[in-house]
């Protein structure tokens, strides 16, 4: 371990520092179900970062499964980190009191491995920030022998190299048999003495695992990536997604950590699935995920309720992309119904879809609490929908809502994109057209007197992401985007509708990161030096301040994100594979422009190649799945 | 239905859960233990629970308590303990659970055990030796000028090893309410005795004519 000389005792900080700062108990741990164990008898320690404020890495279902993975090996410890908020982070820094892991106390140095989760773009420079807060150097390629493993994991891992230059690894998809395989090369390799070279070259045999300084990147005269090559003989040309083959091969987590402060998902939540049929092309996670798989219903209901008795949660989730798609839904819900209410459960489905919503569901979910009803609608216009191959029709929107405002729903929250490939002002003026029709549905339905609908039309702005169909367009410009929701606010007439819209230059940057390349670590770097962190908080976020780290870098960010790209341009993502294949993307894309729909995956196999991931069909097309 | 009052320690990192946060992690604690407590009626039943005179954040004590319900006539108050003690996380640790033999309203003062590093002895011998301490309290209705000398005319401090140790006992409950902080606050801003490095220890509740409330 390196000296750590410029920091202080962590608990004996602690006594000054918690008196002085907002909501202290998120420094604290010590909540119900937090995993202690000896140091002195743990192999391996792994410390898991959440570079956000507790709040929000609490709420993510990930970490709960590792930690629970990995702490039920007796001889590896897994501990939480999250990033202080800044009034904690400037008290640390100012008393010089190190990140630590709130199970320990004990600063990130003490730590075989430290992983990051890389859920969004705008939290990078909150892991160089959390890097920085444990005197750990940042990239690492100065990072020699005495520092621990620096690995990431997460979805943004598809397109992993804007942060290649800070880590050790990356995981390319699924963590749970993946981290445990990397742990266990870990620990073997501190027995047998192993250099940080010979780890590295061992773990680059794991399925899914990327080591980014085993590849070179070279580039055109254009700027456009020419290859990425691997320079290690133990290096994969391409790195191949670690799935879960069969998601009740192992137990989810039925011992969630119960945070003491509120979470921002402060509830228990079982995965029902994972993948999604649906292949939105817009959607990210709806190809990355691939292929689709579901857990057994009793799996489902014996963990929730195991999981409720041992954290004392009152409301419970089904979480998934989708969780309506699950093919045996209704037994899901009839198995959880029938212990729910007596246990004083209550619950909610997240994601219910327009298309597949049924009375009976309807009936099974609103049987302990009524909340409003969300629909992703995404387009305003048929043809836009087409060409997202968003399946949603408006006879299904109307035979919802008549359904629901029936079963006294007032208020419907649907949400848009704005800035999609192909879009006109047509399918702008298509969004006020929907909320329109769907107050207009409501009063010409009967409806209790006094009682108004209130639609909320909440509209983001689109991202093209890498690993989809769209991955080859350019992203709309802040103008265009502006006068497109100028349009949209004049296209409204009635005081029961209400348009939510956020213009900001965070998604300009998440543009860029999203499809950057290499080159772009640098600044990153720069502009965290500059100041930047917790980018995603609108009131830190300073886009001039990035406008310079790029300019001082020489780097164009218009680059990355206006530009759109050849079908056979080498992207920064060719060398990791997700399972879908490029020809399928490319496919996918020119049937969009078509403005052609594509079936969902339980209905026919589009050949997308992820059922390579699985080694066999994805569905039995023989039953009637749908 | 029988009230059920639980009493429990709150110490170390649990000094840092606002009361707020309690009555969650009171409610998660009493749904994990599976006691037959009594929910509250409506569309949303939630377990009834009250707290007594919550504490300051930061400040640890050794006598909190909540009250519950149950439909049960005679409840096995060891049983209950027995199945509540490793439902509650760290730092509090339960004491007993008994019935609530007085109203949470009959509670009208608290007794404290401060510490206080040594090098605050002359502020606190110019505390006992100042005719009038005039501080600042918070109240609903804003910032209020207080005699602090009226509560707290003297503190009586020994030495124990780096530190001073005094006890107090100051008005608690629904009618008055004496923070002991408002003395470590004067002692920070009048004579830089800092605020983080004294301690707080809540050791008692007391009824009227210093019984011990029940
Ligand atoms: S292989 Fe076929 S069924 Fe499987 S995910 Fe791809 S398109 Fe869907």
């Amino acid at each position: 371990m390196p000296a750590n000389s410029q920091f202080i005792d962590v608990r004996q900080g602690l006594k000054q520092a918690l008196m002085q700062v907002q909501k202290p108990a998120r420094y604290t741990g010590g909540e119900y179900n937090e995993v202690i164990k000896d140091p002195a008898n743990i192999d391996v320690r792994f410390a898991f970062c959440f570079p956000d404020t507790y709040e929000i890495g609490m709420s993510f279902l990930g970490e709960k499964i590792l930690y629970e993975l990995l702490n039920r090996h007796e001889n590896w410890w897994c501990e939480r980190v999250f990033m202080p908020w800044t009034d904690m982070k400037q008290k640390m820094e100012e008393l010089h009191i190190p990140l630590y892991a709130l199970e320990s106390k004990d600063p990130l140095t003490k730590f075989d491995v430290i992983g990051f989760t890389l859920e969004y773009e705008l939290c990078y420079t909150n892991i160089l920030a959390m890097l920085d807060m444990s005197g750990i150097p940042l990239r690492a390629a100065d990072r020699g022998e005495e520092w621990p493993l620096i690995i990431a994991g997460g979805p943004c891992v598809c397109n992993a190299e804007p942060m290649a230059d800070f880590f050790d690894v990356m995981q390319l998809g699924e963590g749970e048999q993946m981290l445990q395989d990397i742990c266990a090369e870990v620990e073997k390799a501190k027995k047998q003495g192993l250099t940080k070279q010979q780890l590295l070259e061992n773990l680059a045999g794991i399925p899914g695992v990327y080591i980014p300084s085993f590849y070179d990147v070279t580039y055109n005269t254009d700027g456009t990536i020419h290859a990425v090559a691997p320079n290690n003989p133990h290096a994969p040309a391409r790195v191949t997604k670690a799935i879960v083959k069969d998601l009740d091969s192992f137990v989810p987590p039925e011992h969630f950590i119960v945070p003491m402060i509120g979470a921002v998902q402060d509830r228990a939540c079982v995965e029902v699935l994972r993948g999604c049929v649906r292949g939105c092309r817009f959607c990210q996670a709806g190809q990355i995920y691939r292929p689709f798989r579901e857990r057994s219903p009793k799996l489902i209901s014996d963990s929730a309720r195991a999981l409720c008795q041992n954290t004392g949660y009152d409301e419970l989730s089904l979480t998934s992309l989708s969780t309506s798609d699950h093919s045996q839904l209704e037994e899901v819900l009839d198995r959880l119904n029938a212990w729910a209410e007596a246990d004083h459960v209550s619950l909610s489905l997240p994601s219910l879809r327009v298309d597949n919503f049924s009375q009976s569901l309807v009936e099974k979910t609103t049987k302990v609490r009524k909340s409003g009803l969300t629909f992703a609608a995404e387009a305003g216009t048929q043809r836009l929908r087409d060409v997202i191959n968003k399946n949603v029709t408006w006879e299904q929107i109307e035979r919802t809502c008549t359904i629901a405002f029936r079963e006294g729903y007032t208020s419907v929250k649907l949400y848009f994109m704005m800035g999609l490939p192909t879009e006109t002002m047509e399918d702008i003026k298509g969004i006020a057209d929907t909320a329109q029709k769907v107050v207009d549905l409501y009063y010409s339905l009967d409806h209790a007197k006094g009682r108004g609908v209130q639609v909320t039309c909440s509209v983001a702005c689109f991202v093209p992401k890498p690993e989809t169909p769209f991955q080859f367009c350019a992203q709309d410009r802040r103008e265009t985007l502006r006068e497109k929701q100028k349009y949209l606010l004049s296209c409204v007439h009635s005081r029961k509708i209400k348009v939510n819209y956020h213009d900001s230059a965070t998604s300009v940057l998440e543009g860029v990161f999203a499809k950057g390349d290499r080159r772009l670590g640098r600044v990153i770097e720069t502009a965290y030096r500059k100041g930047a962190f917790f980018d995603t908080w609108e009131e830190y976020f300073d886009y001039d301040r990035w406008l310079k780290a790029f300019a001082e870098c020489g780097i164009d960010p218009d680059f990355y994100n206006y530009r759109a790209m050849a079908l056979d341009e080498v992207t920064p993502w060719d060398h990791l594979d997700v399972g879908v294949s490029k020809a399928f993307l490319i496919h996918e894309y020119q049937k969009a422009l078509r403005a052609e729909t594509t079936q969902p995956c339980n209905r026919q196999c589009n050949g997308c190649g992820a059922n390579k991931l699985l080694g066999g069909p994805c569905f039995d097309y023989g039953k009637n799945l749908v | 239905m029988t009230t059920v009052r639980i009493w429990f320690e709150k110490r170390g990192m649990a000094a840092y859960i606002s009361l707020l946060d309690l009555q969650r992690v009171m409610h998660r604690a009493l749904k994990r233990s599976g006691l037959p407590v009594w929910y509250t009626r409506g569309f949303n039943p939630h377990i009834y629970l009250a707290f007594s005179c919550p504490l300051a954040l930061g400040q640890e004590s050794l006598c909190e308590s909540c009250e519950v319900k149950t439909e049960e006539e005679s409840p096995d108050y060891n049983a209950w303990a027995d199945a509540l003690r490793p439902a509650l996380p760290e730092g509090l640790r339960l004491v007993r659970v008994g019935p609530a033999v007085m109203k949470m309203g009959k509670i009208e003062a608290a007794g404290y055990r401060l510490t206080v590093p040594a090098s605050a002895a002359a502020a606190l011998d110019a505390y006992n030796s100042a005719g009038s301490v005039q501080v600042e309290k918070k109240t609903k209705s804003g910032k209020k000028q207080l005699e602090l000398k009226t509560w707290i005319p003297c503190v009586d401090y020994r030495v124990e090893g780096e530190n001073l140790v005094f006890e107090l006992t100051l008005p608690a409950g629904d009618q008055v309410n004496i923070n002991p902080a408002l003395l470590l606050t004067w002692l920070e801003q009048n004579h830089n005795v800092p605020a983080w490095q004294c301690h707080v220890l809540r050791t008692g509740l007391f009824a009227a004519d210093h019984q011990a409330f029940a």
